[in-house]
């Protein structure tokens, strides 16, 4: 029982981190067909900047982690610009944003090391949860930041102007162009957007566990596991299907071993490819 | 395009081509310094040796020689440490190579190391490289281990940890252990295994970690669970042991932490984790520590690496290293002294360097000696990881009882 | 074309007599490079020519690496009876190849993204099997052969071998590319639609592309291992795997010589020209790094072909 709930917990903070982070990554390859490689900056890009300004600078976490943030649409913006005069190009651009990824990397392991660091958490202490479960008050903090997060873009998607271009962009490009969308501003919002998600996931990350250079690339392989599980493009899909990966990469830590997670996040990529390709709401190429 | 080809071509072969040097008179002493330049153990390396240098420079050089150091960085990465230390070896023509940190880019380095034939004073703790100097002494003998024991004698401090506690009224009889994925560890645990057993405690757990590992909470729980009385941490390469720390300390489980966590013996963890240090009790892996230096040499070692460098040693490779230049210093001297044709030939050097064994060790910031193997022999008037734990921002040895400043206090919610 | 093959020749020539005026300590790593630039045009031959983008080429080289170490040591496994390094060495190159075949038949018959996601994977997961099977693969250390199981064993005959390892490979890949098989590989690469519509079976060539990328990938990851005597985890990793993107897209994809010149140049710079490198913060990888973005939005077609296009015009 106990850990099951455990499970349940850890899983539910695991995939709300995920959720943000994938959707984001979804989005943008929904909307501009771009695989962004270098989704992985924005959200390591926040954490460093708030741990740097919370422990250089003593600003308070929530200020720090604002920053944080916007420093991560900025990353956004500049592959924006990157990608944009090869976007055609499929090859360049997963070339340019992967070496965009690594150079970042190496900045961030000269200025700040290799080892990991943590962000000071928003709350402190633990929560007695069941019998004598305890779990830190920040990853319970996180699950509700997540979905609330979550619901919130949902809705602004869903309700918004731009929201509904954005939607209208990523099923008909070509078609909401001849309508007069201006597709290059809906593009930017979009990676705006995407780009703040994952800053906050990396922000949370970095509360819970900790941030290290490599976790640049390393987070990509959640993501892609996240969107080829739920389909590429699709929104909801990659949201269910964080929580899915979540649950299954906690519930793997726990029995097998932490070094089984990547193995196990290949089955399952490879066993969806076979069964269903396209994912649970994937959209046909 | 032809032209294209033809300068790519053009700029291999200048590039390439060095005229053939002939043997030059020595009119300098070169040390090469290898390791991973990015990390704090690379990084105290080349600090330590520079300091040594100035020192030696300023009281006129070896035999009257001016010393001169090169640096490589090996990234820790086998291919460009092997390629790094070549380069130090035959191209910079380095009289002795100081330094390492990973023990698989080790194993490249000493294969270069037997082609080129150099001397070579080294960090890294697997005995898998004291093995191949065994298996194979002609070929491997330039290689001494300097900066601290073989990673087996880690199992020997860690059971007189659980004899030191129950010396202190603390019962250990299940512990719980949380290791690299690495075989450094493995080797540990092949030593420790055995002890434990003798000692009636029990391994209840025995969990084994990726790098940059950060999900200690639930591993914290389980250990209080299977009441576990201890954590065993085994944990270098991680890199995470400050996390480890934190969360133990928040979640306050009826249970100490006390292992080798090679973060702890850094001067600046207890900052890092936010006094969340407190209690933990660890080895002080290579026989020093900056607050409880033992010899007179490393006292003022570290006053002279902070005036320096504005801050104590990042890690405990410093001790090596600044050691392996005064080593060579007087070796280089004592060959001399001896009559030897060449007193820099690495052939003439190896058996000066084995004159220090057990019943023979060198004071310098700690007291070396080297085994058959080119090991640090290990032992109480020797080097070994004094046990240690932080009390309230300060690192106290606290056993064995010679070495000793301070007594072990266990946290208030046990 | 017949270009490429004088190109081929004149190299294989200069560096037939490099070991006369050369130090063997860059030999060694002149040889490395060597090696190294045939992994750089495996991959383009899969990449420039199909144009399907591998980004867990390592996997196969590392995949290579470690299954020519264990023939060579094959008590590792417990096993006592030893192969020829030389079978081993191409034994290797099939294993990769079967491997990338498993792979290819999974993710190639579907179109667009997968293939790059998938790939992308594979590396890390090649590599914590490496972690898994300690005693076996050896972990993060690896193991190193002994000199005495390894066809050559002094710096100069391993320069030689790798030479000619790189000049058969050369032939055999430029050979490839020229034969009916090269041509539907550039068909796929420039319209899959229109080649489908042609009749080609485009999975099918995808996944011989594929096949035979991984082929050389593996026997080249062996060749690495036999030169340098250590096999360990860092030849599936992504720095290496950047290394050789960052080769064949300044080389430019689709040419083979290219890349391998390319390979050849990047190689030596980053493992010795720019090793001098340290301005503060600056180091080698990051001016790479910085290359080639700069290369891939200035000149997205690669340095050899857009020289190639300007001379004539």
């Amino acid at each position: 029982m106990m850990d099951a709930i455990e499970i349940f917990v850890f899983g539910t903070a695991m995939g709300g981190i995920f959720a943000l982070l994938a959707s984001g990554f979804s989005l943008i390859f929904g909307v501009s067909r771009v695989l962004n490689f270098a989704h992985g900056v924005c959200f390591a890009i926040s954490a460093y900047i708030a741990i740097f300004l919370v422990k250089e600078m003593a600003i308070d976490v929530y200020s720090a982690s604002l920053v944080g943030i916007i420093f991560s649409i900025l990353t956004g913006i500049i592959v924006y610009f990157l990608t944009k005069p090869i976007r055609n190009n499929i090859v360049m651009v997963i070339i340019v944003t992967l070496a965009f990824a690594l150079l970042i990397e190496q900045i961030l392991l000269l200025s700040f090391g290799n080892r990991g660091l943590t962000l000071k958490p928003f709350v402190e202490g633990i929560q007695v949860i069941y019998d004598n479960l305890r779990i830190a008050r920040i990853r319970i903090l996180a699950i509700f930041i997540a979905i609330l997060v979550l619901i919130l873009l949902e809705i602004f998607i869903n309700r918004s102007l731009i929201g509904k271009r954005i939607k209208a962009v990523s099923q008909d490009s070509e078609a909401s162009m001849l309508i007069g969308i201006d597709v290059e501003k809906v593009l930017i919002v979009t990676i705006g957007i995407s780009s703040a998600l994952a800053g906050i996931a990396g922000i949370l990350y970095a509360q819970i566990f900790n941030i290290y250079p490599a976790i640049i690339l390393r987070v990509l392989i959640y993501a892609f596991a996240v969107v080829i599980l739920g389909g590429l493009g699709s929104f909801q899909g990659s949201i269910l299907a964080s929580f899915i990966i979540g649950y299954i990469f906690v519930t793997t830590m726990k029995t097998l071993g932490a070094q089984w997670s990547e193995f196990v996040m290949l089955l399952a990529i490879v066993g969806i490819l076979i069964v269903k390709p396209t994912g649970f709401f994937g959209v046909k190429e | 395009m032809r032209w294209m080809v033809l300068i790519v071509l053009a700029l291999l072969i200048a590039l390439c081509a060095s005229p053939g040097q002939v043997q030059q008179k020595r009119d300098k002493v070169v040390i090469g310094v290898i390791g991973p330049l990015s990390l704090p153990e690379g990084m105290s390396e080349e600090k330590a040796v520079k300091l040594a240098v100035e020192e030696i420079n300023a009281k006129g050089g070896i035999l009257g020689y001016k010393v001169e150091v090169v640096v490589g960085d090996d990234k820790l990465d086998p291919s460009v440490g092997s390629a790094e230390f070549r380069r130090l070896a035959t191209v910079e023509k380095a009289d002795v190579i100081i330094g390492g940190f990973s023990s698989g880019v080790m194993l490249a380095k000493m294969e270069v190391m037997a082609e080129t034939k150099t001397l070579f004073l080294a960090d890294a703790s697997s005995p898998s490289h004291s093995a191949k100097v065994a298996e194979n002494y002609e070929k491997y003998k330039y290689w001494f281990r300097i900066t601290q024991n073989n990673a087996t004698t880690f199992a020997y401090d860690i059971a007189d940890m659980v004899k030191m506690l129950r010396e202190n009224d603390y019962e250990v009889k299940r512990v719980y252990i949380i290791r690299d994925e690495h075989i450094w560890a493995e080797d540990v645990m092949r030593e420790l295994r055995p002890l434990l057993i003798s000692l009636g405690v029990e391994i209840v757990k025995d969990v084994k970690i990726p790098r940059n590992y950060a999900e200690y909470e639930s591993l914290i729980l389980e250990a209080e669970k299977m009441n576990a009385n201890l954590i065993i941490p085994i944990l270098a390469l991680t890199g995470t042991g400050d996390i480890l720390v934190k969360q133990w300390a928040n979640l306050k489980p009826k249970l100490l932490i006390a292992g080798h966590d090679l973060a702890a013996i850094d001067y600046g963890f207890y900052n890092k984790t936010a006094g969340a240090a407190n209690y933990v009790i660890f080895i002080a892996d290579g026989g020093a520590l900056v607050t409880a230096p033992i010899t007179e040499m490393c006292k003022n070692f570290v006053e002279r690496y902070r005036a320096k460098y504005g801050h104590y040693p990042e890690s405990h490779q410093a001790y090596g290293a600044y050691d392996a230049v005064y080593l060579y210093k007087m070796v280089v001297e004592d060959a001399y002294r001896k009559g030897e044709k060449d007193p820099f030939n690495p052939e003439v050097l190896v058996k000066y360097l084995e004159k220090f064994n057990e019943s023979n060790p060198v004071i310098l910031t700690r007291p070396i000696a080297f085994t058959k193997n080119h090991d640090l022999a290990w032992g109480d008037k020797l080097i070994r990881n004094w046990i240690s734990q932080w009390q309230d921002g300060k690192q106290v040895i606290i056993y064995p009882q010679f070495v000793a400043n301070g007594k072990l206090k266990l946290p208030p919610w046990i | 074309m017949k270009n490429q093959i004088l190109i081929l020749l004149i190299l294989f020539f200069v560096l037939i007599l490099l070991p006369t005026f050369t130090p063997s300590a860059y030999l060694y790593l002149i040889g490395l490079s060597l090696i190294f630039a045939v992994i750089v045009v495996s991959w383009d031959l899969m990449v420039g020519y199909t144009g399907q983008v591998n980004l867990g080429h390592t996997a196969f080289v590392g995949i290579g690496a470690y299954v020519s170490a264990i023939l060579q040591l094959p008590l590792r496994i417990g096993f006592f009876w030893e192969i020829h390094p030389m079978i081993a060495i191409l034994f290797s190159g099939l294993f990769s190849a079967l491997v990338g075949l498993g792979i290819g038949i999974v993710t190639l018959r579907l179109k667009g993204y997968y293939f790059s996601l998938v790939t992308a994977i594979l590396p890390l997961v090649f590599m914590q099997k490496v972690f898994i099977w300690r005693e076996v693969f050896g972990g993060e250390e690896g193991f190193s052969i002994p000199a005495e199981k390894i066809v050559f064993a002094t710096t100069i005959e391993k320069y030689y071998f790798a030479t000619f390892f790189m000049f058969i490979s050369m032939l055999i890949m430029l050979y490839i590319v020229r034969s009916k098989i090269g041509l539907r590989f550039k068909a796929i690469r420039d319209s899959e639609e229109l080649s489908e519509s042609l009749g080609i079976n485009t999975t099918l060539y995808k996944i011989l592309a594929f096949f035979m990328s991984s082929f050389f990938a593996g026997i080249a990851g062996a060749v690495f291992v036999n030169y340098r005597l250590t096999v360990s985890p860092d030849l599936y990793d992504i720095p290496l795997m950047l290394l050789v993107i960052l080769s064949a897209v300044i080389g430019g994809l689709g040419s083979l010589i290219g890349p391998l010149l390319m390979g050849i140049v990047v190689y030596l710079a980053k493992n010795w020209w720019l090793t001098a490198l340290r301005w503060g913060m600056i180091n080698e990888e990051l001016v790479l790094y910085v290359i080639l973005i700069a290369v891939a939005i200035i000149m997205p077609r690669g340095v050899y072909n857009e020289i190639l296009e300007r001379s004539r015009r």
